[in-house]
């Protein structure tokens, strides 16, 4: 890890210099001459890195390390804690005290305003308010009101940014987090991973720079996730999300066959590379060079990958500080672990997707299963970025793809309710990065239903991600179909005032 | 006016541009495209200019539209404005146009200040010497329906055997470049059989080959290759992805759905040589052509292979207006290179559709009665036999009717033909319903309708023919059409790069002014027109590209002609590229004997790594509630494009060699290289097994000795035999491998048994575990992963 010093800013080649260092002798290594056209491909770099240079933007000091910056950057990192399902802000963060008088009775007219509502509901006689069963209180310095369902997390409230009136535009499910993700509804465009991979490139040559983290799925019911959220859409593959996974290889076919050991492997090749060099030399074609250099990386991986996520060198007390599932390979803290020591090896973006936040009926009890498994690995997370000085330009977004109605689906009973998707308002928080602790940004009327105050679009939240990271995010584009595309489509602008 | 708007140029910003314009102008040499040609031509090189800096806010789209001003127009650009004329031809420096451009005032500069596509210096130097040379106005290229161009007058005219060669010499001569010799005969076939059947040529063909010493052994290959029913399935993969075929319906949960009938279609239409008028007729409309066959009304699927969403909750409206846009957005891609979908929302900014040419075609295909929200197969539906039930069925009923009634064989073959029947799958296919209003959707929202629109076409392409019916077969007509600039070029455009690895116009997807310009328009255009004039034969135009001397050119490249055009744009040497997934996974099948031919039929299930949909969709749907399990017989060995494609969660071999995911329509794919891919090739149990077998190969039918074993084993996978060098290399690994191997017997065991497969020949061991290393080695090799 460098000592902080930020590489993306103009005028830093001295900074660099160990990194691009490094890199080269690796490429040396390979015993062959490499054009210079397989050297910028390996770096992340190549003709479409152009596109990124639109509108003449500032540039990192060292045109061989792909990386783009329009303004020095905040954060180098982002781990997105993806909640899939939709977390209900009532529950959580939006604390609404009025509604506890107005339990049972029908969501008023000038609330809801007609606008549209799923079908699930859309047909339901009465849309029956429902307050939060939970306790809130205020938490850390600033005081923001955090649930009970969340103890952990309320010991960092103050390195939490809450934005209470984030918004999106979609009602369902697989549209919804996709826009989350992507920044449109419709399949077919890159994930916002995708993006920075290709903005930025990686850290570390021997690992990618885009890595998704599922966790295991505890029931039935929870949303499927789908392999277009950490796609790369129209934009080259190898800046598609590396899934790693919690059980068998950590990334997809990574280990030998059986009867193949290492030492065999290494032969095999060896002699691999062996003829591809004759095959370089007589052909000249640079993407043999690449392809040399790539079956070397390969093969490094097959050794850095499994020490990456062997988790038992980790001491005890850091175990402790993600709670006991972090024994369980593929549990939400085994990944919020693994994140941190995926960032601690410079990877660029960690997506983590957690299912089952989808809570339309028995709100109360599986709620606080969801709580009780994400709350303290979360917390933990941000606590151990910060004890090793990585959370300051690491930027941590928790968010899900909507929020839950006011009103109740289903029977509403003494103890028990449901609540709807609602795309109106919901709460996302961020952390690190330097993105202001402490502060809620964004006002909701009583019920949680309609924004008052400082609204945050998607397209406003993804902005402001990219813009932590340096990135104007009107000017990261990409032509395909005759249009330059962006991440935030036609809309967004970064928040300013999340940011310390 | 002009004087004054001068006096506030920057003088040294002027110098600039002038010594670029005269730079520009003078003898300089020739480096790959960017130095402009002699005269100037608006539609290649200035219109794109304008496209990119100006179009937003003076092109097509009205509502965006500043000043009243357009400059996508001839009539546009002769208009005055308050400054004076915007160009004069012959003066740039009194051209408003120009003026504006290079202006540094900010009140006056355009693009305005702040804007983010800004022209380049260059490139406003171009825009000024196009005003100096005259400033006459083209039509953008594609609009123009392609004319017969004259065959290209060359000096090298002992190059070529036949007119595409003209096009690629006289270009390369302009460029100061000569053409790359041939490849050698089996490198060639390798090539070949590659490109047109997607599997390596077989040991015996390429021997037949090579053995016969007749100038027509090429043509006699490529015949055969042509004739030859893989053939129609190498050809159906780059059709799959461009109706995102997919065997799931893609939103959610992702169930399945049967269309693999229409695959079926796709496959056996290629094999028949359908020609390209009617492949496309049938697609978009042949459930309306009078007195068609079921297989034309089948051949609609096309347009039911988008994603259809049942989650619950949704909004039946909002998704049945996603299916519309969906089938309207991939009608234009496919078909004619235009991207439509800008104007789903307003009119497009770069091209002639408006948002009304949107919503006309949308009318044409609003009028089938479908649901919104829906899981599986839903109608319209259609059951059309598979053509070998339709032949066992009509056998079953010529035996029938031969049989006396009280003949008792009868029974059992009735059970039997009532079987097949019940087997048959239906497929959802169009079948308009009663007419159904289409209305102009504000900013293209479903619940938003505007104005009610006629159905339609975007007459700024062509015109409608005469007599063609307003519906989805005049539509057809229409687009095949000979005042259609588009339909032939688009498709040709396609073949071409099938065997040449990227089009001539690059941008598959979009002919329209945001795409790229051809490399060789003339060329382009005497395709197109030699296609409609054979009756859109593919098969003939495939054989006309690959009997063509600049497909047969080497691909070995030197640094000098690398550096001079390192994406090979003039085609001065033979395309060299990585195999597609589908070609890696069935030609390691096809080396190791373990490919099983069989066509058609349901999707199979091959190997996948354990645990994938379970990840990612556990308890989701009862339908995948024993996740994958993959077949235990054929369906591991069967060519890949007939493997179960899950949308959300495409086959991972298939997508790290940069297959598109199928939730969208896909017309090229990009070709990458990456150490996932390495890791595919080194560890994937598919290509284990097939090592394992391919060594069985080498050492069954390989000879005796160690050389010849390896020798052939290389020959298998390359079309040639080793180099001295190589040859060492393999042998001393070997020799390695079994060293290893020795010293643990147990690993060479485990792994001749990788796979479903039993090993059941009786070779030593330790040897076969070596011959397994070897093997796996030859299949990872850059020149086996590569049609070169």
């Amino acid at each position: 890890m460098n000592s902080g010093n930020d590489p993306t800013t103009t005028g830093n080649k001295e900074r660099l210099a160990p990194d691009v260092m490094a890199r080269r002798s690796f490429l040396r290594g390979t015993g062959i001459g490499l054009g210079t056209v397989a050297l910028a491909h390996l770096l992340g770099q190549d003709a479409e890195a152009d596109e990124v240079r639109r509108g003449g933007p500032l540039r990192s000091g060292d045109s061989s390390l792909g990386l783009v910056s329009h303004f020095p950057p905040r954060a180098r990192h982002v781990i997105y804690l993806c909640q899939s399902g939709g977390p209900s802000q009532l529950d959580l963060f939006d604390y609404k005290p009025a509604l506890a008088a107005m339990r049972g009775k029908e969501l008023p007219d000038s609330v809801r305003r007609g606008q549209r509502i799923t079908t699930m509901t859309s047909k339901q006689s009465q849309l029956s308010i429902v307050p939060a069963q939970f306790q809130f209180a205020r938490r850390g310095q600033a005081g923001n009101w955090i649930s009970e369902l969340l103890p952990h997390t309320a010991t960092v409230a103050d390195e939490l940014c809450f934005i209470k009136s984030t918004h999106t535009d979609a009602i369902n499910h697989d549209p919804a987090i996709t826009f989350l993700l992507t920044g449109s509804e419709r399949a077919g465009r890159p994930s916002f991973g995708a993006w920075i991979s290709y903005a930025l490139g990686s850290e570390n040559q021997n690992l990618p720079s885009f890595v998704v983290l599922l966790s295991a799925s505890r029931k039935a019911g929870d949303q499927p996730l789908y392999a277009r959220l950490w796609g790369s859409g129209f934009l080259p593959t190898r800046h598609q999300g590396v899934r790693f996974r919690g059980a068998g290889d950590p990334v997809l076919y990574l280990t030998n066959p059986p009867g193949m050991s290492h030492e065999l492997r290494g032969e095999m090749l060896a002699d691999v590379r062996r003829i591809n060099q004759f095959k370089y030399q007589e052909f000249g074609d640079p993407e043999i060079a690449t392809r040399i250099a790539q079956y070397e990386l390969a093969g490094r991986m097959q050794v850095s990958l499994p020490d990456l996520v062997d988790l038992s060198g980790e001491p005890e007390h850091i175990r402790a500080l993600y709670g006991p599932e972090v024994e369980q390979p593929g549990s939400y803290a085994a990944n919020c672990l693994l994140a941190r020591r995926m960032i601690e090896r410079g990877v660029r973006c960690v997506q983590l997707c957690h299912r089952g936040w989808d809570q339309h009926s028995d709100l109360p009890a599986n709620l606080g299963i969801q709580c009780r498994a994400t709350d303290q690995p979360t917390a933990a997370l941000i606590r151990d970025l910060k004890q090793r000085g990585l959370l300051d330009d690491t930027l941590i977004v928790w968010a899900g793809e909507f929020g839950r109605t006011v009103y109740c689906q289903g029977d509403l009973t003494a103890n028990n309710y449901g609540r709807d998707h609602h795309p109106r308002c919901f709460t996302v928080w961020m952390a690190g990065g330097g993105t202001r602790g402490g502060m809620s940004y964004g006002e909701t009327d009583d019920f949680s239903y309609n924004i008052t105050r400082d609204p945050v679009h998607v397209h406003d939240l993804n902005a402001t991600i990219l813009h932590c990271l340096g990135i104007d995010h009107e000017r990261l584009t990409f032509k395909f179909q005759g249009r330059h595309h962006r991440l935030t489509d036609i809309g967004g602008s970064p928040v300013h005032a999340l940011l310390g | 006016m002009a004087r004054c708007l001068l006096r506030q140029y920057d003088p040294r910003w002027m110098a600039c541009v002038w010594s670029l314009v005269f730079l520009t102008q003078g003898a300089m040499p020739r480096v790959g495209a960017a130095v402009p040609p002699a005269q100037l031509e608006f539609a290649r090189d200035v219109r794109p200019i304008l496209a990119d800096a100006c179009f937003v806010c003076h092109g097509m789209d009205t509502s965006k539209r500043q000043a009243d001003l357009r400059l996508d127009t001839e009539a546009g650009l002769a208009a005055q404005v308050g400054d004076g004329p915007l160009v004069v031809p012959g003066n740039a420096a009194a051209s408003v146009l120009y003026q504006r451009m290079i202006s540094h005032d900010s009140a006056i500069q355009m693009p305005p200040a702040g804007a983010k596509q800004r022209p380049t210096l260059e490139q406003v130097a171009t825009l000024g010497r196009w005003i100096e040379e005259g400033a006459v106005w083209q039509p953008h290229w594609s609009l123009v329906p392609p004319r017969r161009p004259p065959l290209p007058a060359v000096h090298g005219a002992e190059w070529g055997v036949n007119s595409i060669d003209s096009f690629v010499l006289a270009r390369l001569e302009i460029e100061g470049m000569k053409p790359s010799p041939a490849a050698d005969r089996a490198a060639l076939a390798r090539r070949v059989a590659l490109d047109l059947t997607g599997l390596p040529i077989a040991l015996e063909d390429l021997d037949a080959h090579l053995a016969d010493e007749s100038p027509l052994a090429y043509e006699r290959l490529v015949d055969r290759l042509l004739a030859s029913p893989q053939y129609g399935e190498r050809m159906a993969v780059p059709w799959l992805d461009a109706a995102r075929y997919a065997d799931t319906d893609g939103y959610q949960d992702d169930e399945p759905r049967s269309m693999w009938r229409w695959r079926d279609w796709v496959i056996d239409v290629h094999n028949d040589g359908l020609p390209y008028d009617h492949f496309t007729r049938n697609q978009i409309a042949g459930d309306l052509v009078p007195n068609g066959f079921p297989e034309q009304v089948l051949a609609t699927g096309f347009f039911r292979n988008n994603r259809t969403n049942g989650e619950g909750g949704s909004i039946e409206a909002e998704f049945h207006n996603e299916y519309i846009v969906d089938r309207v957005v991939t009608f234009g891609a496919v078909w004619m290179g235009v991207t439509l979908e800008c104007a789903r929302c307003h009119d497009h900014k770069y091209d002639a559709i408006s948002q009304r040419d949107f919503y006309q075609l949308y009318a044409l295909f609003n009028q089938i009665p479908e649901k919104g929200v829906y899981r599986h197969n839903s109608p319209p539906t259609i059951h059309v036999a598979p053509r070998s039930t339709q032949r066992l069925l009509d056998h079953i009923d010529r035996q029938l009717q031969q049989w006396e009634a009280e003949d008792p064989r009868r029974e059992a073959l009735a059970a039997r033909r009532e079987q097949l029947t019940k087997d048959i799958p239906d497929t959802m296919v169009l079948q308009d319903g009663p007419p159904r209003e289409t209305f102009l959707l504000v900013r293209g929202q479903y619940d938003k309708p505007g104005e009610p629109l006629e159905a339609g076409v975007p007459t700024a392409l062509a015109p409608w023919p005469r007599e063609a019916p307003n519906n989805r077969l005049g539509l057809a007509e229409w687009l095949l059409d000979s005042n259609h600039p588009l339909t032939a070029r688009v498709a040709v455009n396609r073949l071409w790069q099938l065997h040449f690895g990227q089009g001539l116009v690059d941008t598959m997807e979009d002919f329209g002014a945001q795409g790229q310009q051809p490399s060789h328009p003339e060329l382009l255009d005497w395709l197109a027109s030699e296609y409609r004039r054979s009756g859109w034969d593919t098969k003939r135009l495939q054989r006309l590209m690959v009997m063509s001397q600049t497909y047969r050119q080497a691909s070995r490249v030197s640094p000098e002609r690398l550096e001079r055009d390192p994406t090979n744009r003039w085609l001065g040497r033979g395309a060299r590229f990585r195999l597609a997934g589908e070609v890696l996974r069935d030609q390691a099948l096809a080396l190791s004997g373990l490919l099983v031919f069989k066509m058609g039929g349901p999707p199979v299930r091959p190997y996948q790594p354990d645990g994938l949909w379970q990840e990612l969709a556990e308890g989701s749907s009862g339908a995948y509630s024993d996740g994958y399990q993959h077949d235990t017989r054929d369906g591991i060995y069967r060519r890949s494009l007939y493997s179960f494609w899950r949308r959300t969660i495409p086959p991972p071999s298939m997508s790290m060699f940069d297959s598109p995911d199928r939730e969208v329509c896909a017309l090229r794919r990009p070709v990458t290289n990456t150490p996932m891919q390495a890791l595919n090739l080194m560890n994937d149990v598919t290509v284990i097994e097939a090592a394992r077998h391919l060594a069985r190969r080498m050492m069954s039918e390989g000879g005796e000795s160690l050389t010849d074993r390896i020798r052939w084993g290389f020959r298998l996978a390359t079309a040639r035999w080793p180099t001295e060098l190589e040859l060492q290399a393999l042998t001393a690994g070997w020799q390695r491998y079994r060293t290893h191997l020795q010293s643990t017997p147990a690993d060479a065991e485990k792994l001749i048994h990788v796979g479903q497969s039993t090993p059941d020949s009786p070779l030593p061991v330790v040897e076969w575990g070596a011959y397994t290393v070897l093997a796996n080695t030859i299949l990872n090799l850059d020149e086996t992963v590569t049609r070169e």
